[in-house]
């Protein structure tokens, strides 16, 4: 109830404020009296004013909260005891018998499925970008798995890697690849590696979207001019294909990375961090410690801790790919 | 025109909002409303329960709203909405959410709306939950929709031809039973001998098996536990045996209790430990030769039945409800004989009154013999639970991800068990000072 007042008075203010400017530029009067001078140095901010508040209501409060409960005791179940507790959830978090496993599966997923997102989708644009007989056909069949929700992949995948009914099996049966069923999501390692398969299967449209983008953006007589200097594919390639898509392949990447290392649904929905945490990441763990503990607190402290690794992982990206310079010719 | 619209949109809004502020007067004019919320939702619960409200109505004229949400949420999505003061005025409750909704003060004590109408209950309502609730946490706090009591689903065609002779009435041990569970494994039949528990839950029959070691105890009365010693860890490994010498499929170690029961109903494994509400899902997907309900199997200790007995959904009173005489009102009218009686056959439990009288399909050749022959067994004991103390985030977590620990080779049976009962342990003696006069709980007998 509260915050649907918070909107409707959000909507009322941004209405006001729409009156105040459509009267300066016909030139009426108006209630609210504002002198040219201000009204024009405040109307960028006015503009940004309601989208301000959202994000202050929608990011800010949970934001602020959250980095309080880190350093607070904040169970759910018990209400009546919440106090501020120091650094304890970090000193919990951190004695945590298998964070040195989760911390090493959430690097192993987000790199793995990164890379492969990217070279794939990389393939797949490169061959999209050139013409063939029903490539629209094509084109909108391999960006599928974009449209489809985690819940979707995720339960298609628990399906076709289950150990005794699932269609890996059987099919590497029937080849002679293996000999014996393997249980997919019961084995260390394995777990995982399924987990990373759906995600790099469902990430690599947006990787090849992206891309062809790019690469239909580059001129065709900077490719011509190379050809008639002699240039070889794989000069071509690095020195004209790659330098112009670079700042959407960095882009892309910073955004695939945080995306994916945020990411819990595929987890949950396919292996539920199992078996004994091998497939849990951090994210997913702080989901588990959040709604089956319900310990807010350390869930929270893990929060932050999340939130810094990614602050410190993108300014250090940026500078290393020296985003601030690509596609400059 | 466009300064118009804008006005006119700004005025809308602002009337709405005053609209919205002054909406709780016209809740008052109203006719009581209650909300419900059934945390194991079906199709046929779902239509149970709202042809019930709607006789409720025509007889009380108190409106009940119906809500639902799937059993794997149910846990978080009512400790939201308890942490929030929006609890519906009535729950379903498992009892292990107890100890947590009595901590944080979330469900009323019932034991003044019972009064005197405790005899029109079963003794194993009287006798096990109530008594349980009481000696836990110093009052009634809910009523059972049902009983449930747990008992060990076997393939009749698969045993037949492993040639085991097994008699529901005689009933069998736990040795007799690990046997039978080897025996039915077949691999090159692409059968497995049990539908092992390796994720959520998989530590609470377990803890019944090792309890059954002492008696039904797990705790001396300091609070000690009673399962940290060689004979427990022997009889942990035995259990984990079952899945380590591959009579169930390696997938079963993420095995919960859908799982467990798709894959014995869909012909995989032999042998099922579950509530007697799996039969209604086994007489809806099962021919009749194939399947067979066996009790609990007896302690190889000193011969008796430990089993758990409880109400899987039962009401309670939300705190929170501004209309607890009502919502006391629906429990009596939802657990009326008539009304009782029909729920339980649809949802598989045993009647929680009296005057249900000989029902036959509650006989001796009905689908649920073997549960009412353990309910009425002078040997069958309760045991006690985990403890009185709140350790949801323990049975979601760390039980069965030692379990798995251990089935995966990562650590050593005694490492893993010794890792839950020790933290059990923490708990109990924490629990016991912080509550001076609490005791630890005693197994109870129903005859």
């Amino acid at each position: 109830m509260g915050i649907l007042v918070f909107y409707l008075a959000l909507i009322a203010v941004a209405c006001a404020f729409g009156i105040v400017f459509i009267n300066k530029r016909t030139g009426k009067k108006s209630l609210f009296r504002v002198s040219n001078s201000m009204q024009r140095k405040a109307e960028p901010y006015l503009f940004l004013l309601p989208v301000m508040l959202l994000l202050l209501l929608m990011f800010g409060y949970p934001l602020i909260n959250s980095f309080i409960m880190a350093f607070q005791n904040y169970k759910l179940t018990s209400p009546g005891r919440i106090y501020f507790n120091g650094l304890e959830n970090f000193r919990n978090l951190l004695s945590e018998t298998d964070i040195s496993l989760i911390i090493a599966n959430s690097f192993a997923y987000v790199v793995i499925s990164v890379l492969g997102q990217f070279i794939l989708g990389m393939t797949l644009a490169m061959a999209l970008n050139k013409q063939f007989p029903f490539r629209g056909i094509y084109q909108a069949l391999v960006f599928l798995p974009w449209s489809f929700s985690a819940f979707v992949i995720g339960l298609m995948h628990r399906w076709s890697f289950n150990g005794e009914y699932g269609v890996v099996n059987d099919v590497l049966l029937r080849l002679n690849i293996i000999s014996s069923k393997i249980a997919w999501l019961g084995t260390p390692g394995f777990s995982l590696a399924v987990v990373i398969f759906a995600m790099i299967w469902m990430g690599i449209p947006f990787f090849a979207i992206m891309i062809l983008a790019a690469l239909q953006s580059i001129p065709k007589d900077v490719y011509e001019a190379s050809y008639i200097d002699g240039c070889g594919p794989l000069r071509r390639f690095f020195k004209i294909t790659f330098a112009y898509i670079k700042p959407t392949v960095i882009v892309t990447i910073l955004l695939r990375t945080i995306w994916i290392f945020n990411s819990f649904d595929l987890i949950v929905i396919i292996t539920n961090g199992g078996p004994a945490n091998f497939s849990q990441t951090l994210p997913s763990y702080m989901y588990t410690k959040a709604f089956s503990s319900y310990d807010f607190g350390l869930a929270s402290a893990l929060g932050v801790l999340l939130m810094v690794t990614l602050v410190v992982y993108v300014t250090v990206f940026l500078k290393i790919t020296k985003y601030n310079k690509a596609g400059n010719f | 025109m466009k300064k118009k619209v804008l006005l006119a949109l700004a005025l809308i809004t602002i009337s709405a909002m005053m609209v919205l502020v002054a909406s709780p007067s016209t809740e008052k004019r109203e006719t009581t409303r209650l909300r419900f919320i059934d945390v194991s939702p079906s199709p046929t619960r779902q239509e149970y329960f709202t042809n019930t409200f709607e006789k409720f109505k025509q007889e009380t004229g108190i409106t009940v709203v119906y809500e639902s949400v799937p059993w794997d949420d149910a846990a978080n999505k009512l400790t939201v909405l308890g942490a929030s003061n929006q609890l519906p005025d009535v729950m379903t409750t498992w009892a292990g959410w107890l100890g947590q909704f009595t901590e944080a003060g979330w469900v009323v004590p019932l034991a003044d709306y019972i009064g005197n109408t405790k005899s029109e209950y079963a003794s194993t309502v009287t006798e096990l939950v109530w008594k349980a609730e009481q000696e836990l946490y110093g009052n009634i706090y809910t009523i059972p929709d049902g009983m449930m009591v747990k008992g060990v689903f076997v393939r009749k065609d698969w045993a037949k031809e492993a040639g085991l002779n097994l008699d529901m009435k005689k009933g069998w041990t736990y040795s007799d039973y690990f046997d039978a569970v080897y025996k039915l494994t077949d691999p090159s039949k692409n059968r497995y001998g049990t539908s092992f528990r390796g994720s959520r839950g998989a530590f609470d029959p377990l803890f019944v098996y090792l309890t059954s070691l002492n008696g039904g105890s797990a705790y001396a009365q300091d609070g000690s536990t009673l399962l940290a010693n060689q004979e427990a860890i022997d009889a942990y490994k035995r259990w984990m045996a079952l899945y380590l010498d591959g009579c169930a499929p390696r997938d079963a170690i993420n095995w919960g209790f859908v799982e467990m029961v798709d894959n014995f109903c869909g012909g995989l494994t032999g042998t099922l430990i579950n509530d007697s509400e799996v039969a209604a899902t086994c007489l809806a997907n099962m021919e009749d030769h194939q399947w067979m309900v066996m009790p609990m199997p007896r302690s190889d200790k000193d011969g008796k039945i430990y089993n758990t007995v409880n109400a899987p959904y039962a009401y309670s009173i939300s705190s929170t409800s501004k209309n607890k005489d009502a919502a006391w009102k629906l429990i009596e009218f939802l657990t009326r004989p008539d009304n009782n009686i029909e729920y339980c056959k649809l949802t598989g439990l045993i009647p929680i009154k009296t005057a249900v009288g000989n029902d036959p399909f509650y006989g001796p050749d009905g689908p649920y013999a073997a549960f009412v022959q353990q309910l009425n067994d002078p040997d069958m004991v309760v045991p006690v639970a985990f403890g009185p103390f709140n350790f949801t985030d323990m049975h979601q977590g760390m039980m069965h991800e030692e379990m798995q620990k251990y089935l995966l080779g990562r650590q050593t049976a005694e490492t893993s068990l010794l890792n839950v009962v020790r933290e059990l342990e923490r708990r109990m003696k924490r629990y016991l000072a912080e509550n001076p006069g609490s005791s630890v709980e005693q197994p109870k007998g129903l005859l």
